[in-house]
């Protein structure tokens, strides 16, 4: 080899060494098309079908039951405005009181309307759970996507790998529970990303169930030592089956992060046998419970992007006590995150965007199911279930109000490019063009 | 009357002695064999359900119960990574300590035949020269290993998903 080649050849390989750790899954060198507006993101998934008139519009039981002079608030962390003060049965029960008389204390010491963005009237895409959800996550109308299969359409998460080079660990998805497809939300089936781009998921409540403690809570702990070894043969023999990509059936984790995760669910065992789980202070519902385990996911992994589920307050098809009971709780639990993450997550406190949104709405007008106080329930199927609202919070977020019942502003697609926008990946995700094309971000509805 | 009863018990007996044949027998001269996978036709996944109870019976040689069956199928859907999930349930499994395998001892004595019998118990099929070499050579290199390490690599490895 000549001088000048041995220069070049040496220029390229220095050149390829210092720049090929940088070169992102989606084969770019850079990442970011924006600047980046906050390090983490939590979208808390305010599901299971929430009308605007016991929400946002704060109406209580003045428009849903027609009970003169029982308008109010009842969710005091997220809204404005004053509670009911006629027939109160969506707080917790003391003895000697009638049911649910007594409103769980607000959490927050400004609701997130007043420090945060909202958007008051938003449309939905669907008045269904699953496509609901889905339209949250992949930013996607979602009109042709089945039950019991992954998203058609990439899910968040999947952008935020292949775009912004995040790790499997930076991305988690905290399900409710197993059932209604929810598990299938960490990663769409789509050829161009899928599950090698999909997030980390517990559907929370049953693997740190009993029945999860029973299966996996005498799991041994193993030393770096140990693992080594098993780790070696076990890649060894997966390279030798090797799977083909429409073979893979589950998302991915290095060894190093696998590890963490087993270490996290053994931990997570042990703090619940010592009654070390930090909590709300009302935890008497499976969303709560959710709530709890996503807030140990948040502390211990730091994950730039979370999404948790929960969908308590779709009760309303038969108990409508029960749902405005499930809508004060949510709101309960979703004021004790936000306080969580910024009292006890010095890492992320600070720097973190919180975002909620509802997947549909419910019905205007009643099905005759009465519950316990003789009130009437609702189903979603009408233009009303098309009817939601957003709020955002958290860092460089502006406070404004942004729309009103009368002019709707905003579309639910809106939020996978609003994450996008906040990680700075908002071009490559939108020339993706898997995405609504209605969607904006939400920075861009202002 | 009393004829009839004869004629019919006649009918009857010619019947049965004309119905009588005497055994062929039919040899197709099909030799005994032991029958093994091939890797390559791994094609179809193992569900949850399979999965859990193929891995059961193998370790413990005895079939798992519906009840532990049901709850051990929700608890590894309830993860994202099966991997994951699938090496949590192993080792919880190898802390009961009444698993069927080895002792370390007899893996050690004859590290060829453990080798062959691990891919038979787990893979249904004889180690190729190359798989054969590799783990003779890496357990005979690495004192650590343990036939428990072993087992854990082989059940949570794709190839035991697939069948």
């Amino acid at each position: 080899m000549n001088r000048k080649n041995f220069i070049t050849k040496s220029g390229v390989a220095l050149g390829g060494g210092i720049l090929a750790p940088y070169i992102l899954p989606s084969g770019s060198l850079f990442a970011k098309s924006g600047s980046q507006k906050a390090d983490h993101v939590v979208l808390v998934m305010f599901a299971g079908g929430v009308r605007q008139q016991e929400s946002i519009l704060g109406r209580y039981l003045e428009d849903s039951q027609g009970i003169s002079g029982a308008a109010g608030n009842i969710m005091p962390n997220l809204f404005e405005g004053n509670a009911p003060t006629k027939k109160i049965a969506y707080g917790t029960s003391v003895s000697g009181m009638p049911a649910g008389s007594e409103p769980i204390p607000k959490l927050l010491t400004q609701s997130m309307e007043k420090s945060g963005l909202l958007f008051p009237e938003v449309k939905a895409q669907s008045a269904g759970h699953y496509v609901g959800l889905n339209t949250l996550l992949t930013g996607n109308a979602g009109t042709a996507q089945g039950l019991k299969v992954r998203p058609s359409y990439p899910t968040i998460f999947e952008y935020l790998r292949k775009h912004a080079g995040f790790s499997a660990t930076d991305n988690w998805f905290i399900a409710n529970g197993i059932g209604n497809s929810t598990p299938l939300l960490n990663s769409s089936n789509h050829k161009d990303y899928g599950l090698n781009y999909g997030a980390n998921m517990f559907a929370a409540p049953v693997t740190f169930s009993g029945a999860g403690k029973e299966v996996l809570g005498n799991a041994k702990t193993y030393s770096r030592t140990d693992l080594e070894p098993m780790y070696f043969m076990k890649n060894f023999l997966d390279q030798s089956f090797a799977l083909t990509q429409d073979q893979i059936t589950s998302i991915s984790n290095t060894d190093e992060e696998r590890t963490r995760i087993k270490d996290f669910i053994k931990s997570v065992f042990e703090k619940q046998q010592a009654g070390q789980l930090a909590m709300p202070p009302v935890t008497d519902t499976g969303d709560a419970v959710n709530m709890m385990y996503a807030a140990e996911v948040l502390r211990e992994f730091k994950p730039k992007m979370l999404a948790v589920n929960i969908s308590g307050v779709d009760s309303c098809h038969s108990n409508f006590t029960g749902y405005l009971q499930s809508l004060h709780r949510a709101d309960h639990i979703t004021g004790w995150l936000w306080q969580y993450i910024q009292n006890n997550i010095p890492e992320m406190s600070g720097n973190t965007i919180m975002i909620v949104a509802p997947e549909c709405g419910r019905n205007e007008t009643p099905n005759p199911i009465l519950d316990q106080n003789d009130w009437v329930s609702y189903d979603h199927s009408d233009a009303n279930a098309m009817r939601v609202w957003s709020v955002m919070l958290g860092k460089g977020v502006p406070n404004m109000r942004v729309g009103s019942s009368a002019q709707p502003v905003g579309r639910l697609t809106d939020i996978v490019p609003t994450i996008a926008d906040i990680f700075g990946i908002l071009d490559p995700v939108t020339n993706a063009g898997l995405i609504d094309p209605m969607a904006k971000s939400l920075y861009n509805r202002i | 009357m009393r004829n009839l009863n004869k004629v019919i018990g006649l009918i009857l007996f010619v019947c049965l002695i004309g119905g009588c044949k005497k055994e062929q027998h039919i040899g197709y001269g099909v030799e005994n064999t032991n029958v093994y996978e091939d890797k390559s036709r791994k094609t179809k996944k193992k569900n949850d359900a399979e999965y859990i109870s193929i891995l059961y019976t193998n370790l413990y040689q005895t079939a798992i119960s519906p009840n532990q069956l049901y709850k051990t199928q929700n608890v590894l859907y309830s993860i994202g990574d099966q991997d994951v999930a699938s090496e949590m349930l192993l080792s919880n499994y190898f802390n009961t300590g009444s698993i069927q395998m080895p002792s370390n001892t007899l893996m050690r004595q004859d590290v060829e035949a453990f080798v062959i019998n691990t891919y038979k118990r787990f893979y249904l099929r004889y180690p190729s020269e190359g798989e054969k070499a590799f783990f003779k050579q890496y357990i005979l290199k690495n004192s650590a290993v343990s036939v428990e390490m072993v087992y854990t690599a082989f059940a949570t490895s794709d190839e035991y998903q697939y069948y």
